[in-house]
Formats: C-alpha cells, sequence, structure tokens
C-alpha cells in the first residue's frame, strides 16, 4: 500500500528503527496484545510462585496426619499429566489450522482440547472429592490447605482456560474464523501451554517429590 | 530494510509447524516417564532424586517453552525471552529465598521451655507442625487454698489444660514453685510464681504427669497434683 | 432468609459512633453536592462522555490526580493530624475524653487510624499520583497517542476507585477498619485475633485495586517498549520514561505476590485454611516473609518515577542535558534490580540468624550506592548550569535534603545488630517518611507544577507553589526531626499514650505544630491552584514550551489534543525536541489517526469487581457470586467487540488544528508582558480579591431579598 511504503520511506530516513513501525497499524497492534498476554502470563507465574513456596514450607506440617505420600496416586497423577500434555499437543495443532484458516480443523483440534481439558478437570475433582470425603479437607492442617490451594489454582485456570475455548468456539462457529478470532486463539494457546508447563511443576514438586522421602 | 513483509513473519511470538509440535510432544512424554519410572522402582533416592526431579522438570519446561511456545524464534527485540528469564530467576528468588529464610527461623527456635510459657501467654499450639503443648481451651479451674501454713488440697487431680490457681491467704508472700524442696523444675515454662495475699497467681495445666510444688520460702507448705491426659 | 440476602450485615452494622457518622455524613453531603451541582448545569452527558468513560490517558491521568488528592486530604492527611493530636495529648498525666483513656482516641480506634493511613497513602495517593503522571506524561515523552491497551489503561483506573469506595465503606457498614498496622501481620491478621470486617476491608481494597495496579503496570510496560516514535531507541528515551519503566517492571514482578498473599490470608479468614494460624500447621512467620517481599520493592515503585521527575527538572532548570544520561540509567536499573534481594531487613529481629540478617544487611547496604550515584549525577548536572530557582526546583532541593536523611537513616537501620535498637521505633517511621515525602511526594508535587501548564494550558502561581514549598519543608523538619530523636530515647512506633515520666510529651507537642505548618502548606498548595484559576489568562501557555525544555511533551500545544501528534515525530537523538529547536520545527503534517473509542467497560467490570469483594466481606454468597461472574460477562463482551477504534481522516485533522489555532488567537491574543512569576498574585491580592467576591455575593443576596 502506498501509505505504508511512504512512511517507511521516511522512517528510513530517520535512523534506527523500532521494527514496530515497519508493520502495519494491524500487525502493530497484534503484536502488542501477544507481547502483553506475555507479561502477564508472567505474573501469573509469579502467582504461583508464591503457592509452590508456600508449599514447599508447609508440606510437611501434617499435624500428625497423613502426608502426600499416603494420600496421592501418583498413578492417577501421571495420567492426568498425559491427558494435560496431550492436549497441549492438540491444541497446538489446532493454532496451526487457525493460520492456514481451516475453521474445520480448527473446531475439531480445539474440541478435542476442550474434552481433554474437561477430562483432566474431571481426574482432578474425583481425587479432591475422595480426599475431603476421608475427612482429609483444606482446612485440616497446612499441608492440605497448600496443596489444595496449589492443585486448585491450577484447577482454577484451566476451567477458565475452557470457559474461554468454549467462548472462543462459539464465535467461531457464529461469526467464522477471521483475524479477531485467530489472535484469541493464539493468546488462549499460549495460556494452555503455559498451564502445562505450570502442571510439570505440580507434578514434580507436589506428586513425585511425595514419594522420595 | 523496508520490505514489506508478510503477516506471517512479522509476528513476534512465533508459531511453528507441526513437526516442532510433534517433536515437542514426544520429548515431554519422555521426560514424564522417566522421572515417574524413578520414583515408582526408586532407583534413586533422598536429595538426588529430589534433585534429579527438578532437572527433569526444568528440562521439560525448556522444551516445552521452544517447541509449543517458539519462545525466541521471533525478529528481535527479544523482550518476551528476557521477560521470561527474569521471571524465572524472581521465582527462584522468591521459593529458594522463603525457604532459606523460613529453615533458619525454625532452626533459631527458642529451647522447649522458654517456648512453652510464650506459646502458653499467646495461645499459639503449634509452630510449622510441630506442637508447642500450649492449651487453646481451658477446662476446669482447681483451686489450692494456702491457709495457716498448709496447701488444701494436699493432692490435686486435673486433665490435660485444666488450670490450677494458688490463692494465699496468709498474710505471708510465698514463692510458689515446683518440684520438692529445694530442688526446682520447670512446669509448663514456669519456675516460680509468687503469691501473696489478694492476688492469685493461675497456671495452665500443660504438661501431663504427677508433680510436686511446694513454698520455696516455707517448704513445709507443699503439695501433689497429677495432670491425666 | 434474611442471612441469605444480608450474609453477616445486621443494624449494628450502620453508622452509630462519632466518627462513622461524621464520615459517613461528610461522604454523603459530597456526594450530594456534586450530585446536584452536575445536575443544575445539566452536565452528567458531559461527565460521562468527556471524562468518565475516556480511554484518553490524559483525561485518566487527571481523574488518578483528582481521586488521589482527595485521598491526602480527606483521608490520609487528616489521619496524620488526628494522630499527632492524639499523641501530642496523650501523655499520662493529662486527662482523656471522648471517652478515651488518654488523649481522645481510644486504642482500638488509634490502631485503625494508623493502619488505614498507611494504607492509603500508599495503595490509593501515591500510587494515584504516580499513575496520572506516568498515564499523561510518558506517551507525550515516547511520541506516542495513547497507551498500548486503552481498555486496560481506564479498567485499571476504576479497579483503583473500586478499591477506594472499599477502603472508605466501613463509615457506613461495619463501623471497624483493620487495627493490624498497614501490612497486617499474621497471626493478628487470621479471624481468631481479628475477627471483624475490618481486617477483610483491608484486603479486598487493596486486593481489587491492586489487580487494577497489575494490568496498568503490564499497560505502561506494552507502550513503553513497544510504541516508542521511530527513532527513539531505548537508550534516547527521557530520564522520566525510564523512571517509569523501572518502576512498572517492578510493580508488574511484586503485584501478583502481593495477589497471591492476600488470597491465602482470605482463605485462612473465609475458608478456615492453615497458611499463618498458630494451630494445624500454619506458619505465621511466611506471612511476613511474603508481604515484604511485595513491601519492599513497592517503595522503589513509588519512588523511581520521582528519580524520573527530578532528572528531568534539574536538567530542564539548569539549562544543560543530565550530566551523564548512561550513568542515571545505570542507577535506576541498578536500583530496580537490587530492590528485590533486600526484603528481609524488615524482619531482622524475627530471629533468622546471623547468616541470614548477614546477606540481607549487605544488600540493603549496597542499595544506596546506586541512588547516591543518581545524585551526584543531578549535582554534576546543576554545577556550571544557569538555574532558574522555580518552584519544581524547590522542591527537588528540598528532597535532595531530605531524601539524603532519609537514605543514610535507612543505611544505618540496614546493619542488622544497630537495627536491634532501631526496629520498629520512632526512628524507623521518620526514616521512611523522609523518604516517602522527601522522595516521592515532592516529586509527585514537582513533577505536577513542572507539567501543569502542559496538562491545563496555564502555570501555576509561583509564590504560592514557594509558599508551599517552605510550609512543607519547615513542618517536614518541625514533625519528623524530633521523631527521629524520640526514636533514638526509645519511643516505640503506633503508641497511643505513654507514661509523662518519659519526657517524651515536649517532642510530640514539636510534631503536631509541624503536621499544622504541613497543613497550612497543603492550603497554600490549594490557594495555588484557585488563584492560577483566576489569573488563567496571564498565565496562559502560548508556545506549548513554557520552561524551555527537552524533551516531547514540550512539542506539542498546552494542552495536548486529544490524539497529542499530528504526525509522529521522528527522533535522532537524547533530548529529542532541543534538537528538533535547533533544527527548526517542520511545518505540520498531517496524516490518518487511528483513536480508540470511549468505553463504560472498564466502569461495569469494577462495579462487579467491587460487589464481588463486598460480598466477602459480609459472607453475602450471591453477591460475591454475581460479582464474580458479571465481571467475568462484561470483560467477554469487551474482549469480543471487533468495534473498538475510529478513523481521524487527515483532511479533519487539519481542520481541527486550525480552528483550535484561531480559537486560541482570539481568545487570548498575543502573549502580554507581565506573564513573569514577578507579576503573579500576592496573598494580599488573593483574600482581598476573595472577600470582595464574597462580599457582592452577600450584596446581591441581600438586594434580591
Amino acid at each position: 500500500m502506498a501509505e505504508t511504503t511512504e512512511a517507511v520511506a521516511t522512517h528510513e530516513q530517520a535512523g534506527a528503527l523500532t521494527p514496530e513501525h515497519e508493520m502495519s497499524h494491524e500487525e502493530a497492534a497484534n503484536d502488542r496484545v501477544m507481547f502483553g498476554f506475555w507479561v502477564y502470563l508472567m505474573t501469573d507465574l509469579l502467582m504461583f510462585s508464591v503457592l509452590f513456596a508456600v508449599y514447599a514450607v508447609l508440606h510437611a506440617n501434617t499435624v500428625g496426619g497423613p502426608g502426600g505420600g499416603q494420600l496421592f496416586s501418583l498413578k492417577q497423577a501421571l495420567i492426568e499429566t498425559l491427558i494435560l500434555l496431550t492436549s497441549s499437543f492438540t491444541c497446538g495443532l489446532g493454532m496451526i489450522a487457525a493460520r492456514k484458516g481451516d475453521k474445520t480443523q480448527v473446531l475439531a483440534w480445539f474440541g478435542v482440547t476442550f474434552l481433554l481439558g474437561l477430562a483432566f478437570l474431571g481426574l482432578e475433582v474425583k481425587e479432591f472429592a475422595e480426599f475431603v470425603h476421608e475427612g482429609h479437607t483444606l482446612s485440616s492442617n497446612a499441608f492440605l490447605s497448600s496443596f489444595f490451594s496449589l492443585v486448585g489454582t491450577h484447577g482454577l485456570h484451566i476451567t477458565s482456560g475452557l470457559l474461554w475455548m468454549g467462548v472462543i468456539l462459539a464465535f467461531v462457529i457464529k461469526r467464522g474464523l477471521n483475524k479477531h478470532m485467530v489472535r484469541k486463539l493464539a493468546l488462549l494457546s499460549l495460556f494452555w501451554h503455559f498451564l502445562d508447563i505450570v502442571w510439570i511443576f505440580i507434578f514434580t514438586i507436589v506428586y513425585l517429590m511425595a514419594f522420595t522421602a | 530494510m523496508s520490505k514489506k513483509q508478510s503477516p506471517e513473519n512479522t509476528q513476534h511470538t512465533e508459531h511453528g509447524t507441526t513437526a516442532s509440535y510433534i517433536v515437542g510432544f514426544v520429548l515431554s512424554l519422555i521426560f514424564t516417564a522417566i522421572p515417574y519410572y524413578m520414583v515408582v522402582n526408586k532407583t534413586v533416592t533422598g536429595r538426588a532424586l529430589v534433585a534429579t526431579l527438578l532437572g527433569f522438570a526444568i528440562w521439560q519446561m525448556l522444551i516445552q517453552i521452544f517447541f509449543f511456545l517458539h519462545l525466541g524464534r521471533g525478529p528481535k527485540p527479544f523482550y518476551n525471552v528476557v521477560f521470561f528469564v527474569s521471571t524465572v530467576g524472581i521465582i527462584v528468588m522468591v521459593t529458594v529465598g522463603s525457604i532459606f529464610i523460613i529453615n533458619h527461623l525454625q532452626a533459631n527456635m527458642a529451647p522447649m521451655d522458654t517456648t512453652k510459657k510464650l506459646a502458653q501467654d499467646e495461645g499459639i499450639s503449634q509452630v510449622s507442625g510441630k506442637q508447642t503443648g500450649a492449651c487453646n481451651d481451658i477446662g476446669e479451674n482447681h483451686k489450692i487454698i494456702i491457709k495457716d501454713g498448709m496447701a488444701t488440697p494436699a493432692h490435686t487431680q486435673a486433665k490435660l489444660c485444666d488450670s490450677m490457681t494458688f490463692i494465699n491467704e496468709d498474710s505471708k508472700v510465698r514463692d510458689m514453685a515446683f518440684g520438692s524442696h529445694p530442688n526446682h523444675e520447670i512446669y509448663g515454662g514456669e519456675s516460680e510464681e509468687t503469691a501473696r495475699k489478694g492476688y492469685p497467681k493461675t497456671i495452665t495445666l500443660n504438661q501431663a504427669g504427677t508433680y510436686q510444688y511446694h513454698d520455696h520460702l516455707d517448704p513445709a507448705v507443699h503439695g501433689f497434683f497429677s495432670v491425666e491426659p | 432468609m434474611k442471612e441469605f440476602f444480608l450474609g453477616r450485615l445486621t443494624s449494628q452494622s450502620l453508622p452509630h459512633e462519632w466518627f462513622t457518622i461524621g464520615g459517613s455524613a461528610f461522604f454523603g453531603l459530597a456526594a450530594l453536592f456534586f450530585i446536584v451541582l452536575l445536575t443544575v448545569t445539566k452536565r452528567w452527558k458531559w461527565l460521562w462522555k468527556e471524562w468518565l468513560t475516556s480511554v484518553d490517558p490524559k483525561r485518566i491521568g487527571i481523574m488518578y490526580f483528582i481521586v488521589a488528592g482527595f485521598m491526602l486530604i480527606a483521608r490520609g492527611g487528616l489521619e496524620a493530624l488526628m494522630m499527632w493530636l492524639q499523641q501530642a495529648i496523650g501523655s499520662s498525666n493529662m486527662p482523656g475524653f471522648l471517652g478515651a483513656s488518654h488523649g481522645y482516641l481510644s486504642s482500638q480506634h488509634f490502631q485503625e487510624i494508623f493502619t488505614a493511613h498507611g494504607n492509603i497513602m500508599v495503595f490509593f495517593v501515591a500510587m494515584g499520583f504516580i499513575f496520572g503522571l506516568i498515564n499523561y506524561i510518558v506517551p507525550l515523552q515516547i511520541g506516542a497517542r495513547d497507551l498500548a491497551s486503552p481498555f486496560l489503561n481506564t479498567l485499571g483506573f476504576w479497579l483503583y476507585v473500586a478499591g477506594v469506595v472499599m477502603v472508605n465503606m466501613f463509615f457506613f457498614f461495619g463501623g471497624e477498619y483493620a487495627a493490624t498496622g498497614w501490612l497486617a501481620v499474621a497471626p493478628l491478621n487470621g479471624i481468631q485475633f481479628s475477627p471483624g470486617v475490618g481486617m477483610d476491608y483491608l484486603i479486598w481494597s487493596l486486593q481489587i485495586s491492586g489487580i487494577g495496579t497489575t494490568l496498568g503496570a503490564i499497560n505502561f510496560i506494552m507502550t513503553i517498549l513497544k510504541m516508542r516514535s521511530p527513532g527513539m531507541g531505548l537508550w534516547k528515551m527521557p530520564a522520566f520514561t525510564w523512571g517509569s519503566l523501572c518502576s512498572m517492571i517492578m510493580a508488574v514482578t511484586i503485584f501478583p505476590l502481593l495477589t497471591a498473599t492476600l488470597f491465602l490470608v482470605f482463605f485462612d479468614r473465609y475458608f478456615g485454611t492453615h497458611f499463618f494460624t498458630t494451630t494445624l500447621g500454619g506458619n505465621a512467620m511466611m506471612y511476613t516473609n511474603l508481604i515484604w517481599m511485595w513491601g519492599h520493592p513497592e517503595v522503589y515503585v513509588l519512588v523511581l518515577p520521582a528519580y524520573g521527575v527530578f532528572t528531568e527538572i534539574v536538567a530542564t532548570f539548569s539549562r544543560k542535558p543530565i550530566a551523564s544520561y548512561t550513568t542515571s540509567i545505570i542507577g535506576m536499573i541498578g536500583v530496580s534490580l537490587f530492590a528485590l534481594s533486600v526484603w528481609l531487613h524488615h524482619f531482622f529481629t524475627m530471629g533468622a540468624g546471623a547468616d541470614v540478617n548477614a546477606f540481607f544487611g549487605l544488600m540493603t547496604m549496597i542499595i544506596a550506592v546506586p541512588t547516591t550515584v543518581l545524585v551526584f549525577t543531578w549535582i554534576a548536572t546543576m554545577h556550571k548550569g544557569r538555574i532558574r530557582y522555580t518552584s519544581p526546583m524547590h522542591w527537588f532541593l528540598g528532597f535532595m535534603i531530605i531524601f539524603a536523611l532519609g537514605g543514610i537513616t535507612g543505611v544505618m537501620l540496614g546493619v542488622p545488630p544497630a537495627d536491634f535498637q532501631f526496629h520498629n521505633s520512632l526512628f524507623l517511621v521518620a526514616h521512611f517518611h523522609s523518604n516517602v515525602i522527601g522522595g516521592v511526594l515532592f516529586g509527585v508535587f514537582a513533577g505536577i507544577t513542572y507539567w501543569f501548564p502542559k496538562m491545563a494550558g496555564f502555570r501555576l502561581n509561583e509564590r504560592f507553589g514557594k509558599y508551599a514549598f517552605w510550609c512543607w519543608m519547615v513542618g517536614f523538619s518541625l514533625s519528623f526531626i524530633p521523631m527521629y530523636i524520640l526514636g533514638l530515647m526509645g519511643a516505640t512506633r503506633r503508641l497511643d499514650t505513654y507514661d509523662a515520666a518519659t519526657g517524651w510529651q515536649p517532642f510530640y507537642i514539636c510534631m503536631l505544630i509541624g503536621g499544622c505548618v504541613i497543613a497550612l502548606g497543603v492550603a497554600f498548595q490549594i490557594i495555588q491552584i484557585i488563584a492560577s484559576v483566576m489569573e488563567k489568562k496571564r498565565l496562559h501557555d502560548y508556545t506549548g514550551d513554557p520552561w524551555d525544555g527537552r524533551t516531547l511533551e514540550w512539542s506539542v500545544s498546552s494542552p495536548a489534543p486529544a490524539y497529542n501528534f499530528t504526525t509522529i515525530p521522528h527522533v535522532t537523538t537524547r533530548d529529542a525536541f532541543w534538537e528538533m529547536k535547533k533544527q527548526g520545527i517542520a511545518k505540520p503534517q498531517y496524516e490518518d489517526i487511528h483513536m480508540p473509542k470511549n468505553t463504560a467497560s472498564g466502569i461495569y467490570i469494577s462495579i462487579f469487581a467491587f460487589f464481588a469483594g463486598f460480598g466477602f466481606v459480609w459472607h453475602i454468597t450471591w453477591m460475591a457470586i454475581a460479582g464474580v461472574a458479571g465481571a467475568i460477562v462484561c470483560a467477554i463482551i469487551r474482549t469480543f467487540d471487533e468495534n473498538t477504534e475510529y478513523t481521524i481522516p487527515a483532511a479533519e485533522v487539519e481542520k481541527m488544528e486550525k480552528a483550535r489555532l484561531q480559537k486560541e488567537h482570539e481568545e487570548y491574543g498575543d502573549k502580554p508582558a507581565n506573564t513573569g512569576p514577578e507579576y503573579d498574585m500576592t496573598l494580599r491580592e488573593f483574600i482581598i480579591t476573595v472577600v470582595t467576591w464574597a462580599w457582592s455575593v452577600v450584596r446581591r443576596k441581600q438586594r434580591q431579598a
């Protein structure tokens, strides 16, 4: 477009460039949003780090009650990990489809991601329900408080992600796969991958390390 | 560089190919399976295991950061990378710093006796999972009346977390201590209680067992109390 | 049934004490006054369109100033005066009244006051002013039209306002605020030892505005890193932008820590968890650890923009560029880096032992180095400059003295063995007030005075500015120097009464007098604004560059148009505007301008967030759930709105610019001769003018009657 090349030509005279102004207004906006969302993900990571730090300090305070080694099912945790990992993979494939503009594939892959996410949540809720049924609630002792908060907060994030995914997919069905939707899917997949990374650390520090004593 | 670049290439957080996702997925599976089997089969134990597990977690994070999130594959400036690296640094500081500080605070806790008295006064029944022995809910109150050079009742039967009050109805000041004269013991962090007429002194029975008390200034005044758990 | 709808709200929660009745009446009358004023002048629509739903960072900046200023005077400053008064008359040999055993405030009330004072000053005054300055000035300095996300900007502002409303809510419902100290140490902050709603108000006002701060910080970072004008590399940015960038990067780092910690306290109180309790495994010390991880870097978040302001002011009024740009920026970055590694110095005495204390003591002392580098850079900038002693320069010089004093006492406090004496004494209180008042507050005053012409189109009365400054200086000295001495004499902080035999009362009385002098300073600042408005025409800024400035914000008209620049400037050097003046300013070129539309979604989300918090405070479950759900729904509606911008075509821009210049010429004509500060209105003239006006109003009413 004439405006862009002319603008770029005058920019050249100005000397060192910030790449943002090589892009059109829309591309620059996209770039900003992705970066801003990345910064938000970093803040979310920091919030999780407080929960991890609290878990690290309090996990031994069972006040005589059972610890992680007695309560957790490592096998179930592994299954949850594999489910989430696979959902991260399908999410990536969905993103590739989105950039290609393939609406059917997008709905298919993100649909699978959604179901896997739901399965993950189901298993987690089952685990929580079992503990509560046996009398191990989040007000039982500090270990359980920090366990439920850390894993529960991750679960809440997964739930938000699923809600977000559902809304986007509904809009994709209604409005079609336009560039706004592609951008939203890109942000969502960033979020989803990030949640998988947090889960790796939960799996390691909460579940695996409970059995290292 | 005035080339008009296509929308695909100017995105700073990059997107990848199917190949990168497959590679990342397979690697992640491997990096999940190995630590799992190490824990289940106890191939390594103790601190070495903890370090190994953390190592695998960090590696898998890097795998996912590169293959799924494509960090580092965009054009300059690498703001995303800078922010990510500094966030990791701060997370390390938050977690390691907290563990460092809290462990030191724990290690420097005062000896049991002093802790117990402070804990009872403040109502703190545990610190970091270790019981202080302080009682939260006080049960019955048992009165020991000191009159005419005698303490009544001679033997007090109480339950754990009851309270006991020394009431001095003599005109003499009495120094109530625990143990048998001249030896002093510490009970619940308390060593001596001065009892005057009109100023009763109460202690919380937060230790089980049978104990003796006596007036240090006049050892004839003495008695026993048993605390049942 | 009533419990379902009202949670724990009862008729007892309504105001029934002298201060809750007084506070409610004050807010109620103020609200009534504004409702009547807006209705009579038919300005509701104007207010909604031009201000409340605006996404223009200039408008949002001014709104931040108004709310922060109001909180400074009506709450924070008033609380300070109340405390000074209590301590001056709270000696054990004087009788108490109004139900207090000594002085006029009960112990409980006094504790609530110092808690509220701390929270309000840090979160709602200092943060508000800082965000206002950054909002207004940074886009102008980097050659941008707006922030990266106008929606996040307005959302951040209204979440801040929701926090302000929440912290004042106890006047109407509940009658008590937290009595725990501004950071509410565990286990005192738990449900066992603070069972009332006051602590919950603290949690939720901080939590809601904290989320607003995080979103705002993300926005500022996006803007500064991604929206600078072409040619402005990072090392060519103005100093205030650098200070803001460092500050916001720190803010984005630490506010998530605060959010998480406050959630943990909330869980302890609401769900019975055991993070910081004294029973069942809780560790109260972990709370202190976490909260200071936030609390210490927070003070640097506040002061770094002030460093930036002062760097600009010193350079402009010494008529020289900054002595060493690279050094001062490295100083700011150095402060930010070290700020994150010193937090334990707030609890040296908690018993972590010599190893831990030594590490943090060392880091605390090291952090003095980058700040000192900055101080010397400022002095070097002044050296061989042709200094103009305007009122911003006065604030700077006052800052140098007071902030340096605070810094030196900070290093004293940072020596762990010495801190065992100083900790929680008045010495500590004097130290941090030296830094926040001398550093942050003076920086804000200097910045507002310096940039006022840009924001309002006319400069402030210099005379009253200087009177205000001297009142603040003298008042501060009268108030806080005795406080240092008292601290060394053994007086602890947060004392509402003390033994007369200690001999402390004369010092406390001196502190009260200092406080009154500061109040006089504030009065002068208000008079300054009124007098400047009265002399608007004379003080008008004709060129947009009243101080012969060096940076880009002075290249636009005063006040700046909504889109800031007609064309985004191309930059080649530091002090870009100075360079432009040397080269000769080019003819204006016009291009299409994309502008964001106004939006009310920030207001709606914040209203829902407020009700969520209120529901949590009073255990009104339906309200909490509805609040959270409503906020989410509004956010979804807004983020899925694809129609958020409009374009002003170039021809239209040209028309608007020409019309504006025409209007200005008609209204103000040519620059008169008497615009210098020596012609500024004097106090005598001000009093005469006000009295004459008041008298004429009375006479008119008499004639009508």
